[in-house]
């Protein structure tokens, strides 16, 4: 039983020299795949730049997220401000939900520009193969046309078979690959688009109660530091305009209740 | 003898290596055969590792017919089963 090596080596033999006997001058054959691989490197290089166009997009979200984040922290301050703890809460709650998004798109982010790079790198090796086989295709069609040893022509024809099939796999597996980002790019601009963290309150796709319950529980302990630490700061520093009404009320009411106690007394 | 791993480039080999690529090339298929996926991460890795390690990489402008070849050093356990199976993983 042959090893994977045996089997692979049957299969990709098998293929060249169908391509190779398809034509009856091998010269065409390999000129016409040589335009076909250009071709195919010239789509590589359409998805690499595809991939840039959708890193481009998260980014431009990622910024949009961080100002909802400005925009959620200031809108707590000022609920807090005017004694509304119930809207602050929820405003924070919020803003933990669009951090949490933003991590998830940080790491989106992040794996594009890793891909992108090995794309970018692979994108030139197979270019520099590409090359070499153009070269090497050159002197075989001389040789062929000069009519040597047909022994020497198959044997070197094989090689840049070969070649071409190692170039064409990976030109294939490339492209496999930046599909398969574009996807990935692109739900998460769906997901944008549709509006889930535009309101994340409400439930998202494949999102249960159960879910949705069990963040609140985890971030809910972040949201009340967070409402703890709010408070601290706006009473310690100086009033804000929108806090004058709402401060004065209460210094009233504990009055009445001192009132109340000492009138019982 | 010349090896080439696909993706990679072709390697020129001592002939008496070939014992021991042949014997991990086996232990892939092994691996394939029963579906163990950790094992054949780790015996195709081994294998790639032991050509590189023993071979010579071919300049670009060489490309001769190989002897040996293996699939990309990125091939899923999937994709070696293709190899087997399917019509393999050149595209025509």
């Amino acid at each position: 039983m042959p090893g994977m090596s045996g089997r692979m080596s049957t299969i990709v033999k098998a293929k060249v020299s169908k391509l190779l006997d398809r034509a009856e001058d091998p010269a065409e054959t390999l000129d016409y795949s040589y335009t076909k691989q250009v071709e195919l490197l010239q789509n590589v290089k359409k998805g690499i730049a595809d991939i840039v166009t959708s890193k481009k997009r998260l980014q431009l979200q990622e910024a949009q997220m961080q100002q909802q984040i400005v925009k959620l922290d200031t809108q707590a301050r000022q609920a807090l401000s005017a004694n509304r703890e119930d809207l602050a809460r929820v405003a924070l709650e919020r803003k933990q939900n669009v951090q949490n998004e933003l991590q998830g798109l940080d790491q989106q982010i992040s794996d594009l520009e890793t891909q992108q790079q090995k794309l970018i790198d692979s994108e030139a090796a197979m270019r520099a193969k590409l090359e070499a086989f153009r070269t090497k295709k050159e002197v075989i069609k001389a040789q062929y046309s000069a009519a040597e040893a047909q022994v020497r022509i198959s044997e070197a024809a094989t090689g840049v078979g070969e070649q071409m099939a190692d170039v064409g796999m990976a030109m294939q597996r490339a492209l496999d690959k930046t599909e398969d980002m574009k996807a990935r790019a692109g739900a998460m601009g769906e997901l944008q688009d549709s509006g889930t963290f535009d309101d994340l309150t409400t439930l998202g796709p494949g999102k249960d109660d159960i879910d949705r319950q069990l963040e609140q529980l985890s971030s809910g302990g972040a949201v009340d530091d967070e409402l703890a630490k709010m408070k601290a700061e706006l009473g310690s520093g100086s009033p804000a305009p929108a806090e004058l009404d709402a401060p004065a009320a209460e210094p009233a009411q504990a009055d009445a209740d001192a009132g109340s106690e000492t009138a019982e007394k | 003898m010349i090896v080439r791993i696909f993706s990679e480039g072709q390697y020129r080999v001592a002939d008496g290596e070939r014992a021991r690529i042949d014997e991990l090339d086996e232990a892939c298929r092994r691996a394939v055969d029963s579906d163990d996926e950790a094992a054949f991460t780790k015996t195709f890795a081994e294998l790639l590792d032991y050509v590189r390690a023993h071979g010579e990489l071919l300049a670009d402008e060489e490309l001769e017919g190989s002897d040996m070849m293996l699939p990309p050093p990125d091939t899923s356990l999937d994709e070696a089963r293709e190899e087997f199976t399917g019509e393999g993983l050149i595209p025509d």
